[in-house]
């Protein structure tokens, strides 16, 4: 017989990986550090990057890069924890940035109290404005969220209210750049860490179970809109703490807010860090947000380069950076026989 | 006909058919028959070359690797590795478990589907063939898929296998959840497709009772292997098979 003679390659977890499982991973420092390591390297990255960026442009770039973090984290956490793809990233950025922006130059509030209200109120808003669409499956949510951006733009530019095209001006900035940064590198590291606490909650698993099955979480006697409504508020509350944040950045709040680059280059960021990791999105930012600044050099031939750096990745790592990662750091491959 | 030996699919580590070879020759009706995890399906979509497929798409997505060794020989061509669509070109069909009917389309449109890649002629009469074949579907031909009862769904799924002209058929599981009355006419369409149509056809069940009636040449898979396999007379006088698969 000829299978004699062939070989398979075999993948297997490391035994460090079987002994961490288990509470033995206290036992030992090498077990330890091979559990925290990867966190830590993350979250020592994350706050180490404003002071070994080059310069003030590439600061505000570190903190660019974690509004788009966490517009990522939520649109990962909705398209593959719940199962709404949601590209209302510019929906979430605009509502939660105008809130802030009225709240600080109409009635005076300090950016501490503007953000987390405009974090709430916008995700209530944002909730309360997708709740028609959430007992359907399908695209309707997706379209409904592309929708809402560019209906909201158009009606601020037309009626000439909230501004107008100009935007709100004279928005209060934080008190100072450090204050800005590690505010949101703060909230990156802390809505990453939550919403992977979170999918794996009870809730978390009904979440699962509405995007696997929705008529079985239905005949289980749960409320699958109610469910679906707490994940759309979690996810937009994310994305409204970015808008409030990125007004106080700017200083200034205008219908540049519902551009469709805040619900784009989320979805490109998860698709190359890797879909359901939750890092992966975050990695992906962290790649992708940088590059996109490098290229703006070639001008309007940045969208090629851009364009072509994402197909490369969709047509040849699809699976993405992180879940790859992952299968290495856990999994070894050997050759065995037949 | 079709010659398939010492084939090894391994899903990730996990080993799905292990070491086995199955024949059928010119128009036999072959049974496969195994419990649930015996591999039946695994064996369908290697023979027909959906593996090939699923395997493609767990490399782009990084989930498990799929690996297929072994041999399969069809009308004396090594078709292993050959993409599906060139084993059903070549006449290699599959029905497949839980009959995957188009639901949307309506019974007509889907025996249409079914046909598409035969000539307008063969088109035309086979759709005919299976409207005598099944009666049935020719009061339904407007219904969309969907609305089908189980029974009726099984038949179109029959129905639009036929219409891609098949020389080699595989029923994955024809009679899973029909009623006896329902099977019954399913078992005696099969043998009817074979004497009439001239064809070969491998049946897999879990239960070999309605089945076995016409069967030449059964195989028993367990755990991924081949351990019986014999001329339906053989099987039926083995008595720990007769107990265990055929609930007599």
């Amino acid at each position: 017989m000829v299978n004699t003679e062939q070989f398979r390659r075999e993948r297997l977890d490391r035994g460090i990986k079987i002994r961490t499982d288990g509470l033995y991973a206290l036992m030992s420092w090498r077990e330890l550090s091979y559990l925290t390591l990867p966190r830590l390297i993350l979250i020592v990255g994350m706050l180490l990057l404003p002071l070994i960026v080059p310069g003030m442009y590439w600061q505000k770039v570190v903190t660019i890069l974690c509004i788009y973090a966490l517009l990522a984290i939520s649109f990962d956490f909705l398209a593959h924890y719940v199962g709404l793809v949601s590209l209302g990233g510019a929906f979430f950025i605009g509502a939660g940035g105008y809130l802030a922006a009225i709240l600080n130059s109409t009635y005076g509030f300090p950016p501490i109290l503007t953000i987390p209200i405009a974090t709430l109120v916008g995700a209530a808003v944002c909730t309360l404005l997708l709740l028609p669409c959430l007992p359907l499956r399908g695209v309707y949510f997706a379209i409904v969220t592309l929708m809402y951006p560019l209906v909201l733009a158009r009606i601020i530019e037309a009626l000439d209210i909230l501004g107008g095209t100009d935007g709100i001006v004279g928005v209060d900035s934080f008190a100072n750049r450090w204050v800005e940064q590690y505010a949101v590198i703060a909230m990156v590291l802390l809505a990453l860490f939550g919403i992977r606490r979170l999918v794996n909650l009870d809730i978390g698993l009904v979440f699962r179970a509405v995007m696997d099955n929705d008529q079985a979480v239905r005949a289980s006697g749960m409320n699958i809109s109610y469910y679906k409504a707490i994940a759309v508020f979690i996810g937009s509350a994310l994305g409204c703490l970015g808008g409030a944040c990125l007004v106080h950045i700017y200083m200034w709040c205008g219908i540049s807010l519902f551009a469709l680059d805040f619900s784009i280059l989320p979805i490109a960021a998860t698709v190359i860090g890797g879909s359901g990791t939750l890092v992966g999105p975050v990695l992906g930012c962290l790649i992708l947000v940088p590059i996109s600044e490098l290229l703006r050099e070639f001008g309007t031939l940045r969208i090629v380069f851009y364009s072509l750096i994402l197909m490369g990745f969709i047509v040849f790592r699809s699976e993405g950076l992180m879940v790859y990662g992952e299968r290495k750091y856990h999994q070894f491959q050997r050759w065995v026989k037949v | 006909m079709l010659k398939a030996s010492s084939l090894m699919v391994f899903y990730e580590n996990m080993l799905a058919l292990n070491n086995v070879s199955i024949r059928c020759e010119n128009q036999q009706i072959v049974g496969v028959f195994g419990a649930n995890s015996a591999g039946k399906s695994t064996l369908m979509y290697t023979l027909s070359g959906i593996m090939e497929d699923i395997k493609k798409k767990e490399v782009m997505a990084g989930g498990e690797r799929i690996t297929v060794m072994g041999e399969i020989e069809y009308l004396g061509q090594d078709i292993m590795g050959l993409k599906p669509s060139r084993r059903a070109k070549a006449g290699i069909i599959l029905c497949p478990e839980r009959r995957r009917i188009f639901k949307e389309s309506s019974v007509l449109e889907n025996l249409k589907i079914g046909g598409y890649l035969a000539s307008p002629a063969q088109a035309k009469t086979t759709l005919e063939y299976v409207f005598t074949l099944f009666p049935a579907l020719k009061n339904l031909s407007k219904r969309v898929g969907g609305f089908l009862s189980g029974g009726e769904q099984q038949m179109l799924a029959i129905g639009r296998a036929l219409m891609a002209q098949p020389k080699l058929l595989f029923l994955d599981e024809p009679l899973l959840g029909l009623s006896p009355l329902i099977q019954a006419t399913l078992v005696r369409a099969t043998k009817v497709i074979r004497d009439e149509q001239k064809i070969s056809l491998i049946v897999t069940e879990q239960y070999a009772r309605p089945v076995l009636p016409i069967v030449d040449f059964a195989f028993i898979l367990e755990n991924g292997a081949a351990v019986l396999e014999g001329t339906r007379e053989e099987l039926m006088d083995n008595p720990d098979i007769r107990s265990a698969y055929f609930g007599i």
